[in-house]
């Protein structure tokens, strides 16, 4: 689905729920990053088996927001979750640099996914808060990233442990689908 | 509203004279008549109450000492209550055991919290060594060709360092892990094999994990209470808290394996039908939940 179905769909639903798809692979900081969205207690998290998923409510949005764990094992599961999904919001472990690689790799068939195009991507550097993270600008080159064109597409360095850098990109999101959605009407 | 206006006058005026006229009547104060009635979870569970809700000081600090304490405090609470020992041979034994029971509850909190808050770490040789055991327990006929590999997958870890995995639980999950491993070894070898069934299957030490995590927030939350009243009549110690894992490792695989999910994705969902389960079963005075086989 892309941004003129989900100026369609919101238009049409008076609840305004946006589907955000949380993907990256295992240990990137997915389900803390979701409970900092949901202002939750992050301090007991544990590998997700299967995936969580939580409603947030952000700027008159409701955010329906599906952390998929990232284990390789389950990783073929991801794509039952793609269906009308308006943000995929792409984890990386910044200080994980031994698997640049195979996070580029996911992240590139990701990309190619039909039920996954021209959805807006959000890629988040987390981690920040170690001290051998990798930049984003440093990941944004090691991931090609230049070369996306079929979408909008947006990096941003965080640190899901903290919060910083979470809450004011995903407000920054929703007010743009706002904006876009009144720029349609 | 009522039941609230309720509660205020019952606690503010009616259980006192109703605690004054049940003495007068029956020559023994509220402690010793909860020792002549009760038995069990529900006998601490009605002192711990009877102290915390105590208009006299030294009753009311007697939940929140430390157990070195305990003796002391035994005597104090009979001075206060005017009890003979003489008269009444069981009280001081009984409301020692009750003492010991609820401070060391609290004791047993604080101790498992500081393990789950160590998280692991790799450069620490125990904690390596910790790891290479829980594999060699697991896996006896099959060596680990690196410490970096991706056998670990085999057991259940989701890539090839499990150092990653303890997350939020750290290294109070290895321990968990272990003691399963080493106290019930055919139930774990049995466990993990049945974990590995291609269609039902999930990943053993994640699960394993997840459920530490079920442990710990049981604990804190104090529901586990009544289970370790009625099995441990004295201190509990943190072996009782090994103890009630393996009992949850071993009933969620019987459970997810009753329960048939359609999939390993459904996870939660069964963790949390489960959850609920547990948390019924520990509201029953009688609870008692341990590993039988």
């Amino acid at each position: 689905m892309g941004l003129l179905s989900i100026l369609r769909k919101l238009k049409s639903a008076p609840d305004q729920e946006v589907r955000i798809l949380l993907l990256g692979l295992d240990n990137a900081g997915k389900t803390t990053l979701l409970k900092q969205l949901a202002s939750e207690d992050i301090s007991h998290i544990t590998p997700t088996q299967g995936f969580n998923i939580k409603s947030v409510q952000s700027q008159g949005f409701k955010l329906n927001v599906w952390d998929i764990g990232g284990q390789r094992k389950i990783r073929p599961y991801w794509r039952n979750y793609f269906e009308n999904t308006d943000i995929l919001i792409y984890v990386i472990d910044s200080a994980d640099r031994k698997r640049f690689e195979e996070t580029g790799q996911e992240l590139a068939e990701l990309l190619e996914e039909e039920k996954l195009s021209c959805v807006p991507v959000l890629i988040f550097a987390n981690k920040q808060d170690l001290l051998t993270a990798a930049p984003a600008s440093e990941i944004a080159e090691g991931l090609n990233l230049h070369t996306i064109r079929d979408r909008i597409w947006q990096i941003q360095s965080c640190s899901a442990l903290t919060g910083e850098g979470v809450q004011p990109q995903i407000s920054h999101l929703t007010r743009a689908i706002k904006s876009l959605m009144l720029c349609a009407e | 509203m009522f039941i609230s206006l309720w509660e205020f006058f019952y606690g503010h005026f009616l259980r006192f004279w109703m605690k004054w006229l049940l003495r007068q009547m029956t020559g023994k104060c509220e402690l010793q008549r909860i020792f002549d009635t009760y038995v069990g979870a529900q006998r601490t569970h009605r002192i711990e109450n009877s102290l915390t809700y105590s208009k006299n000081k030294v009753l009311q600090k007697a939940t929140h000492i430390v157990q070195s304490d305990v003796d002391k405090y035994v005597e104090d609470i009979m001075k206060e209550k005017n009890i003979n020992s003489e008269k009444d041979s069981s009280f001081k034994i009984c409301m020692r055991t009750c003492l010991l029971q609820i401070t060391g509850y609290k004791q047993l909190y604080s101790d498992v919290e500081s393990v789950r808050k160590r998280p692991y770490d790799s450069d620490n040789l125990q904690h390596e060594e910790l790891l290479l055991k829980l594999w060699n327990l697991l896996m006896p006929t099959e060596k680990l060709k690196a410490r970096i590999s991706k056998q670990w997958a085999d057991i259940g870890f989701q890539g090839d360092d499990p150092k990653t995995d303890f997350r939020g639980m750290g290294i109070l999950g290895l321990i968990n892990l272990v003691y399963f491993s080493e106290n019930y070894t055919n139930e774990a070898h049995q466990i993990l094999s049945r974990s590995n069934h291609p269609k039902l299957g999930y990943s053993y030490a994640i699960v394993g994990i997840n459920l530490t995590e079920m442990a710990y927030s049981l604990l804190k939350s104090e529901a586990l209470k009544f289970h370790l009243y009625n099995c441990v009549p004295g201190i509990p110690t943190i072996e009782h808290f090994h103890q009630f894992y393996c009992y949850l490792v071993y009933e969620f695989d019987k459970f997810w394996f009753e329960e048939e999910p359609e999939s390993i994705m459904y996870f939660n969902l069964y963790r949390e039908k489960f959850h609920e389960k547990i948390k019924g079963l520990l509201l029953n005075y009688n609870v008692a939940l341990t590993l039988k086989i």
